[in-house]
This record gives structure tokens, C-alpha cells and sequence, in this order.
């Protein structure tokens, strides 16, 4: 098969755009061709998200069409959504890009003498 | 005219023509749907001077509350009784939109009817709307969602485009 990931109910979906950007929820429903009913834990709670404010993962769950929250978030933890999440390359990334973009002047500047000027490295160390 | 960057809120105003004396007034109801309360007001007042001998002057209004949605996180069919003056006449339209709400529904129709038939909001009149079952649905564009094993691929899938690679050495891979 060509595809592997689908807009389908039970597709979880890391949010790449928008309030909840870095959370991930799993397909519910659909409203439309370019709109999904998503759930996830209470970060996000149920919303309608658009396409593409939403990247799609490997990890699929078993639920049936437009169910309750409780249902959505009983099979997340019973699949260990979480867990897999976070071995996604999605997550990764964006975990590190915003630990990245948390850093202070004086981290970035230890990184910068790490990389290229081992002695100023070492005094800073002192 | 009506300024809609928002999605509608729906309002449900009630009105009377002013009392001469102990005279019994009719009281009547209207739904709007409009961007603030000040234009639904004068929405209301423009249909009630179609529909009954009132005017904003002889008249009052009595109650004026803003619906809140109900089930906004259930999908639903509406289905839209539209009246709208196209250039050369008057027509009337049935219109189905998939949505959450009332308020969104009646939003993608405005938008719709103005991208579809260049149909100024000043020149729409909604009619009825009313949420519609699956089965009763009559358009195709709505009733392709109604499977229950609904899946699709997002074959090519372009997002926005990075401006700091506009000439790279190899072509970016599109899929999702």
C-alpha cells in the first residue's frame, strides 16, 4: 500500500497548528472534508480542529464513530498511547525545538562555545 | 452592511408594537441570526416590517437573549430553507451544511451562498433550519460522510510553504 496513514476514526493526530499545538488527540468524528472532531486527555478535550492544523501519526486505536470522551480516553490508556506518542519522531522534534527555544542567552552561549570553541567551554566550566 | 469576520450568533427577540391605551398588543418572535446584538435588532425590525404593519418606531422590543448551542461537540446535519435576490429575482434555496452548531451552519451558508451565487448577507434570508437525520440528507457532498468506515489518505499533502527553502537540491517529499 502507498498510504499508510489515514483520516479515519482512531488515527491519532499530533496538533501542529493553532491553541493546542504540541498535543495529541485522537480522531472522533469528521465534519467535513476539511475538518475533524478530535478528543485527547484534558489538555485538549473534545474540539473540531481543521486538517491542517493536524499531522498524522502511526498509531491507530479502536473506537467507534463520534463515542464519549470517557470511551476515547479509556482505549488511549489501555493501547498506551501515550508511551508510543512519545517515541514519535513528531514529538521528539517538536519537544526539542521548544526545549530549544526555552533555552536563556547564557545556555544558547554554552552550546555555541561547545560546539566551536572547546577552550571557552572549559572556562565556563570553571 | 453586515460586517461577519466571526462565526453568528444566534438570537431570539421578541417584540411588540407599542401599547395605545390599555389596548392588548401581538406579541411576536423571531430568530436571527447576526454577527451582534445591534444588528439583530434591526434585523428584526426589517422582517417585522415585511411581515406585519410595525415599525421600529411604534414598536418595542421586549426580550432579546443570545441561544447558546447545544451538543457543540456532536456533528450534525442542517439542513437551511434560504431565501435570497439574486440579480435578475427572488428564489428560494434548500440547503444542507454539515457543522457542530446552529450558529456554524448558518455561518458556512452565508459564506456559501456568497461564494456560490456572489450573494450579499443584506439580500439572505434564512427561513428555517433544522437539524436533519443521515438518512434524510439529500446532498451528495453530505451524504459522503455519512460512512461509518470513512477513511482517506492525504495523498500530496502540500502545508505552508518553508520561504528558506525555495531552491533546494532535492524535491520535498509531500507525504504525510
Amino acid at each position: 500500500m502507498l498510504y499508510k496513514r489515514y483520516i479515519e476514526i482512531g488515527r491519532v493526530c499530533f496538533i501542529r497548528l493553532g491553541d493546542d499545538i504540541g498535543k495529541s488527540g485522537v480522531i472522533v468524528d469528521l465534519v467535513d472534508q476539511k475538518h475533524l472532531l478530535i478528543d485527547g486527555p484534558d489538555g485538549i478535550g473534545r474540539k473540531v480542529l481543521r486538517l491542517n492544523q493536524v499531522a498524522l501519526t502511526d498509531i491507530k486505536i479502536n473506537i467507534p464513530r463520534g463515542c464519549k470522551t470517557k470511551t476515547v480516553r479509556t482505549a488511549m490508556a489501555k493501547e498506551g498511547v501515550e508511551a508510543k506518542l512519545a517515541a514519535t519522531s513528531l514529538v521528539k522534534k517538536f519537544a526539542a525545538k521548544n526545549a530549544k527555544a526555552q533555552l536563556g542567552d547564557f545556555a544558547r552561549f554554552k552550546i555555541f562555545a561547545g560546539n566551536s570553541h572547546p577552550e571557552l567551554a572549559q572556562r565556563i566550566a570553571q | 452592511m453586515k460586517f461577519k469576520c466571526a462565526e453568528l450568533k444566534e438570537f431570539e427577540i421578541v417584540g411588540r408594537p407599542l401599547p395605545k391605551g390599555d389596548e392588548k398588543m401581538p406579541v411576536y418572535k423571531m430568530t436571527i441570526f447576526a454577527p451582534d446584538e445591534i444588528v439583530a435588532k434591526s434585523r428584526f425590525w426589517y422582517f417585522l416590517r415585511q411581515l406585519k404593519k410595525v415599525r421600529k418606531v411604534n414598536g418595542e422590543i421586549l426580550r432579546m437573549t443570545e441561544m447558546s448551542n447545544s451538543s457543540p461537540t456532536k456533528i450534525k446535519n442542517f439542513g437551511i430553507w434560504v431565501r435570497y435576490d439574486s440579480r435578475s429575482g427572488s428564489h428560494n434555496m434548500y440547503r444542507e451544511y454539515r457543522d457542530v452548531s446552529r450558529t456554524g451552519a448558518i455561518t458556512q451558508c452565508y459564506r456559501d451562498m456568497a461564494a456560490r451565487h456572489r450573494a450579499r448577507p443584506h439580500s439572505i434570508q434564512i427561513m428555517k433550519i433544522e437539524v436533519v437525520k443521515a438518512a434524510d440528507t439529500k446532498r451528495p457532498v453530505i451524504k459522503q460522510m455519512h460512512d461509518s468506515k470513512i477513511k482517506f489518505p492525504l495523498p500530496h499533502r502540500i502545508l505552508k510553504f518553508n520561504k528558506k527553502s525555495i531552491f533546494v537540491a532535492d524535491r520535498p517529499s509531500t507525504m504525510q
